[in-house]
């Protein structure tokens, strides 16, 4: 049996001489192949004493970490993917400020320190923001490996100059350093590491080698009797075995995966007996598979030959994978947790037994208003989903939705999302590309350059009810060939009503607004466009067409020019004619 | 040279005639008035090698220079769209309706002229310092085509007809297999050589382009032709137009649209 990397850890962490203990701490130790595909990840956050919502900024930052960083995707560097998790706990966290009633006030929201260490084959990675202390263990001291982010305005006076959550963007201090056999490391908050001494700390360790959490505890202990007026959290890591060098060389290949060859059905390929080919288009090739393994079906997702030279396609063709897998929704397809290291770059998700709302749409070309309700409920549940984490899927099409033979809707291809806080997924750049073929769907702030909301995922979701209902498109062909917001605002709305279809008028009411060109006139939250489908809303059935202020400005400001000028003819006219 | 599956490619054409007919109308204009201008530059070279060598084979060599430019900018013919846009209508792609295929070839028509007009009217300038002498070689040659492919056709009446319509078809059969030739290939060098070949055949072949002959005949004319533009419109450019369109659908979309994406059974022996 070849060696494996093993770890011992002691933690402890208490509230000290506070009233609620704001610190946060956590570890990973995963089972093969995660250990040697991911690492062994310990997360420390220390959430802001000013906020009433510090813990649970700490306790999400860890929570979120550890969860996240191991549904990346197995070809990323641990840096790429430990950086891309933390910037997007970042921007979740950031949101969550924002919604908060402390929206201006930096020092009440969402914040935290984080510090992260990840230990995969002979590296430790670590991942720092805030003022949390990772040292490395050398002789009889402490090595201090990280920076604090502190600005000292006196010896009295220092804030944290970063953290998690308080702004949009985090720059995210990254080192690796070698580990040997036998190393020791130490996480600390400030609580701990400012009222010890070094010389405290190595000799508890020493002493208590076989219980490194009794250690952690006796530092804690003695910490709090110098006086630590903070929370008070500690982590210690000793390597006790590390994985063999071939195992490195194995592992290092990973994160450049070869691109796999078009398949055949029967063929074998990295464990899976290919079945038949699904879907094969200029965008990616699609495979039914059984898993050699357990003999359970699969569906195997290939880049195209077409884009396989584009770097930023296969790029977000591997954010797929860690997008699908941070979702866990009944509505959103599953990606399955890898059993064994890949050889090939593909994704393998579930099979969905089923039919593309496409073809559903085609079989039922007059469906009864309360299936495409149902049916628009669960792709809105599914959408929540993405929208719960800061992600847009921003490529809601027909062909994007699997209905399979219980009913149940799913959301299938993510390769547009967005995850907000990283730029890598934001596909603005090759955003030309991006919309090739689904420019049906597309909400119209895109055509004008401007980035998507969620607004932008209700919209496409719009157009999908109205189609199900009527066969055509709200706008036609007419929304995408807008570049303008006065050409978008002309743009007619073709009532879903008409045509001797027999719609409730509150049911369209609910549509138009869905697919408004405005975004700020559609439905702030996909939950009430749902329930507007179901109940009619007065609101939206509001029979006052909107002011001509509000229609064509222009037009407005034209009459209004138009009736001072005569205005003032008039007056001239009059002035002239007393005057005589 | 790398290049697609039939299945990748084929959808890539339905994708690219979908995304024409939902293209701004300032894009469409753009894009076809450019690819006309173009166009017309290498025919004009074409006629001025041929001029100067007398062999038509070596303009024919380097004709397709002007279409492989056009492609690679991303500049649209009216031959290509011909081709490419029924195609999203027959795939049944959501809003792709008729009016919206008939309003791109009508926009697409109108750009490609206007380019093909203004180089016209360039070498026109060109030809005769600025309308100052009369024409040089190179116009009176593009005169004497002129008259040959206008009044050529209609001394023979229907059957001449018959022959420039078919004259028409040929060339985009040709044509649209150099557009899906450069959409398998995925690198400028495999897509230069996949135009490169049916473009050469159909110029040497002097088979019909409505496009070449919104310049050759215009130009023509400037340099005194001895034919009148309702000649052209009905001797040349609308039955070639109704050519190229028939045979480039016929040859082309829809042979490789029937066999690769509705796509029958395998026979089981």
């Amino acid at each position: 049996m070849p060696r494996q990397l093993n770890i011992s850890i002691g933690q402890h962490s208490d509230k000290g001489r506070k009233d609620a203990n704001q610190d946060f701490h956590g570890a990973m130790i995963p089972a093969e192949p995660a250990r040697s595909l991911k690492g062994i990840a310990l997360a420390l956050a220390d959430g802001i004493s000013s906020s009433a919502v510090g813990r649970d900024a700490a306790e999400s930052a860890v929570g979120s970490f550890l969860a996240d960083y191991y549904c990346t995707s197995d070809s990323w560097s641990v840096k790429t993917s430990a950086q891309r998790v933390i910037a997007a706990a970042n921007s979740w966290l950031h949101a969550q400020t924002r919604r908060s009633r402390h929206a201006y006030e930096r020092d009440r929201g969402y914040v935290c320190t984080l510090t992260v260490m990840v230990l995969k084959s002979r590296t430790a990675h670590l991942f720092h923001v805030g003022d949390c202390r990772v040292y490395r263990l050398v002789g009889q001291a402490l090595e201090q490996l990280t920076e604090d982010h502190r600005v000292v305005a006196s010896s009295q006076e220092n804030w944290l100059g970063r953290a998690l959550g308080m702004n949009g963007q985090v720059e995210i201090d990254y080192r690796a350093v070698p580990i040997e056999q036998g190393d020791v490391l130490v996480m600390a908050t400030d609580g701990v590491y400012e009222h010890v001494s070094d010389r405290f700390v190595v000799q508890a360790i020493a002493e208590e080698a076989a219980d490194l959490d009794r250690a952690a505890q006796r530092i804690v202990a003695k910490a709090l009797e110098n006086g630590s007026p903070d929370n008070l959290t500690l982590q210690i890591v000793r390597v006790d075995e590390l994985p063999d060098g071939e195992a490195v060389e194995v592992l290092t290949q990973s994160t450049e995966l070869p691109l796999p060859p078009l398949l055949e059905p029967r063929a074998l390929f990295d464990g899976y007996r290919i079945v038949r080919e699904i879907h094969g288009s200029a965008r990616s090739h699609a495979y039914l598979a059984v898993d050699s393994g357990d003999e359970s079906l699969v569906v195997l997702k290939i880049p195209s030959i077409e884009l396989r030279q584009d770097p930023a396609y296969l790029r977000r063709f591997m954010m797929e994978e860690w997008v699908a897998r941070r979702l866990d929704n009944a509505h959103v397809l599953k990606v399955r947790e890898p059993n064994r290291a890949r050889r090939f770059l593909y994704v393998a998700t579930e099979y969905i037994e089923g039919q593309t709302l496409t073809q559903w749409m085609i079989d039922h070309p007059r469906p009864a208003l309360d299936t495409v309700r149902d049916i628009v409920g669960q792709i809105a549940t599914g959408l929540q989903a993405f929208h719960r984490k800061e992600m847009l899927h921003q490529d809601l099409r027909p062909e994007n939705v699997m209905i399979d033979r219980t009913g149940t809707v799913k959301i299938i291809d993510f390769g547009s999302t967005r995850v907000s806080g990283i730029a890598e997924a934001d596909p603005a750049a090759g955003r030309a590309d991006a919309i090739l073929g689904t420019v049906q769907y597309t909400a119209p702030e895109y055509f004008l350059g401007e980035a998507g909301t969620t607004r932008s995922d209700l919209f496409s979701l719009g157009v999908i009810a109205y189609q199900m209902l009527t066969g055509n498109l709200p706008y036609g062909a007419r929304m995408a060939r807008t570049r303008s917001r006065s050409e978008q605002r002309k743009v007619a709305y073709v009532p879903a009503a008409g045509e001797g279809r027999d719609l409730p008028a509150w049911v369209d009411g609910a549509l138009r607004k869905a697919v408004h060109p405005d975004p700020l006139k559609r439905y702030a939250e996909l939950s009430e466009f749902v329930h507007d489908l179901r109940r009619p809303n007065a609101e939206v059935l509001d029979a006052n067409p909107a002011p001509l202020l509000e229609r064509n400005p222009l037009l407005f400001w034209k009459s209004l020019s138009l009736a001072l000028a005569v205005a003032l003819l008039l007056l001239l006219a009059f002035h002239f004619d007393l005057g005589r | 040279m790398s290049y697609l599956a039939p299945s990748e490619f084929v959808v890539k054409m339905v994708d690219a005639g979908e995304s024409k007919i939902f293209m701004s109308t300032k894009d469409t204009v753009i894009r076809a008035y450019m690819a006309g201008a173009i166009l017309a530059l290498a025919a004009w070279m074409a006629v001025t090698i041929n001029t100067q060598l007398g062999i038509p084979l070596v303009a024919a060599a380097f004709f397709p220079i002007g279409f492989c430019m056009l492609y690679l900018l991303g500049f649209d013919l009216l031959t290509g769209v011909f081709v490419l846009c029924p195609l999203a209508v027959l795939d049944r792609r959501p809003g792709c309706t008729w009016g919206g295929v008939g309003r791109n070839w009508a926009l697409v028509f109108i750009g490609n002229f206007a380019g093909a007009l203004t180089v016209a009217f360039f070498a026109a300038i060109v030809c005769t310092f600025g309308f100052s002498t009369d024409p040089d070689k190179v116009g009176q040659t593009l005169g004497n085509i002129g008259v040959a492919r206008t009044l050529g056709y209609e001394k023979y009446g229907a059957a001449g007809m018959m022959t420039l319509f078919i004259r028409g078809m040929l060339c985009n059969w040709m044509v649209s297999t150099g557009v899906v030739g450069a959409m398998i290939s995925t690198n400028v060098s495999g897509k230069i050589m996949a135009m490169w070949m049916p473009i050469f055949l159909f110029f040497y072949m002097v088979f019909e382009h409505s496009v070449v002959n919104m310049f050759l005949f215009p130009a023509a004319l400037m340099m005194h032709g001895a034919f009148s533009i309702k000649d052209y419109f009905i001797w040349n450019e609308i039955p070639t137009a109704l050519g190229n369109l028939v045979g480039g659908l016929a040859f082309t979309g829809l042979t490789l649209y029937a066999t690769h994406v509705r796509t029958s059974p395998k026979r089981v022996p």
